[in-house]
């Protein structure tokens, strides 16, 4: 058998993208916004 | 007896430690960005009591040149680098938020035009750098990565595209490098050219989104522009974003035949690894603003949380671009690049302006 046959796959870890994540914590602070937590965001 | 393949055991970084190397760098981006926002209420006042001409400079610009100035006199240390990494995460949590502030209607309408100018543009884009590539006598998987990230989203879509096509490392450094380049510079003459041709706040959105390569640079020179020019360029940027697995998975499929690329499995699994996933939270974001899931003062607020976040992407913007780095990268894919750029840049300001004319948008 060649090294190549054998070659472990390494299993990663599930994880969130930075795509994903970005869009995560928007809709959470969307849905705090809109259970009135924060009422107001200065600019 | 098999060989026995050794894997080194790396250790995992533990989230809260993870956490705390971005703590420095994002406490940078907020301070550049806040100072930016400091200057342009501050300077305009200034100058305005002391009887001086001078321009109104909006934050979107003090923050990028401040960051500029940084990373080109004495650098960014290390301490704070991983999270300056992070305005990517930011620009896209804001355009996530900004999706409050557009109607489904509008999205559909200016969609749907922006779609179209939006093919064209991927199309005519691609075969142009492909056909400057070969006269350049550029390695081919070279050419391929410039034309992805000057026809669709820049940096995202050289990195994807290279895993797909399997590209070496130094041709995809290149390519990141003249596009970051050439953004920088469209950054800057953009609005320049937008004021001297007159072009109102949606002709000239639409050209910033269908003409800048990188998402954060195409958000910043809408923003320099206009709010609503603003508002535009990231709609039609988005556009573009949602076309990068179409383009990734045709050159995949491309090599591949080559015997150059791994063959692609499952397409549509693909596709969606592909996909831009901010671009299903603007439009989510859109559908509750549209059916009223925020009232006035709420949409107030997601629109500010938005500016926020985009303050910290500008300061990135200005952060990560190093000219002398890029000098290093070499000329050639630059000049192609910087040709491409321009060509692309009046293709798409003919078609909106001929866009303009059909639609009246």
């Amino acid at each position: 058998m060649s090294t190549q046959e054998n070659t472990a796959q390494v299993k990663r870890p599930w994880r969130l993208s930075l795509d994903s994540w970005a869009v995560v914590v928007a809709l959470l602070a969307a849905l705090l916004i809109r259970a009135g937590v924060f009422k107001h965001i200065p600019w | 007896m098999a060989d026995a393949v050794v894997i080194p055991q790396v250790q995992p970084m533990q989230p809260a430690l993870r956490f705390l190397r971005i703590v420095p760098g994002v406490l940078l981006l907020a301070a550049i960005g806040y100072s930016g926002k400091l200057l342009e209420q501050n300077v305009g006042a200034y100058a305005k009591a002391h009887h001086w001409v001078f321009p109104n400079i909006e934050y979107v610009l003090w923050a990028i040149v401040l960051g500029l100035l940084i990373s080109n006199t004495i650098g960014v240390p290390e301490i704070f680098r991983s999270g300056v990494a992070t305005y990517e995460f930011w620009l896209k949590a804001g355009i996530v938020l900004l999706g409050s502030r557009f109607l489904l209607g509008d999205i559909l309408k200016l969609g749907g035009v922006s779609l179209l100018l939006v093919a064209i543009e991927i199309t005519g884009a691609i075969a142009f750098m492909t056909l400057l590539g070969r006269l350049f006598k550029l390695k081919p998987k070279l050419t391929t990565l410039l034309a992805v990230g000057s026809a669709v989203c820049g940096v995202s879509a050289i990195i994807a595209t290279k895993g797909a096509i399997d590209a070496d490392d130094e041709d995809s450094s290149f390519s990141i490098a003249a596009i970051l380049a050439l953004g920088a510079f469209a950054l800057f003459t953009f609005p320049l050219i937008g004021h001297y041709l007159h072009l109102g706040d949606r002709a000239y959105g639409i050209w910033a989104g269908l003409a800048v390569d990188n998402t954060a640079e195409a958000t910043a020179a809408g923003a320099l522009y206009s709010d609503a020019a603003g508002k535009l360029a990231v709609l039609v940027k988005s556009t573009r974003n949602a076309m990068i697995g179409f383009v990734v998975l045709a050159y995949a499929i491309y090599w591949a035949s080559q015997g150059q690329a791994k063959a692609v499995g499952n397409k549509a699994a693909f596709l969606w690894q592909k996909f831009p996933k901010f671009v299903l939270g603007f439009l989510l974001i859109s559908v509750l603003a549209t059916y009223q899931f925020f009232n006035k003062e709420q949409v107030g607020a997601l629109a500010n949380l938005s500016r926020w976040a985009f303050l910290l992407t500008f300061a990135g913007v200005g952060l990560r671009t190093n000219f002398r780095d890029m000098r290093k990268q070499g000329l050639r894919p630059f000049a192609v690049g910087a040709i491409g750029e321009v060509v692309i840049a009046i293709f798409t300001l003919g078609l909106v302006v001929g866009a303009e004319k059909l639609f009246g948008f």
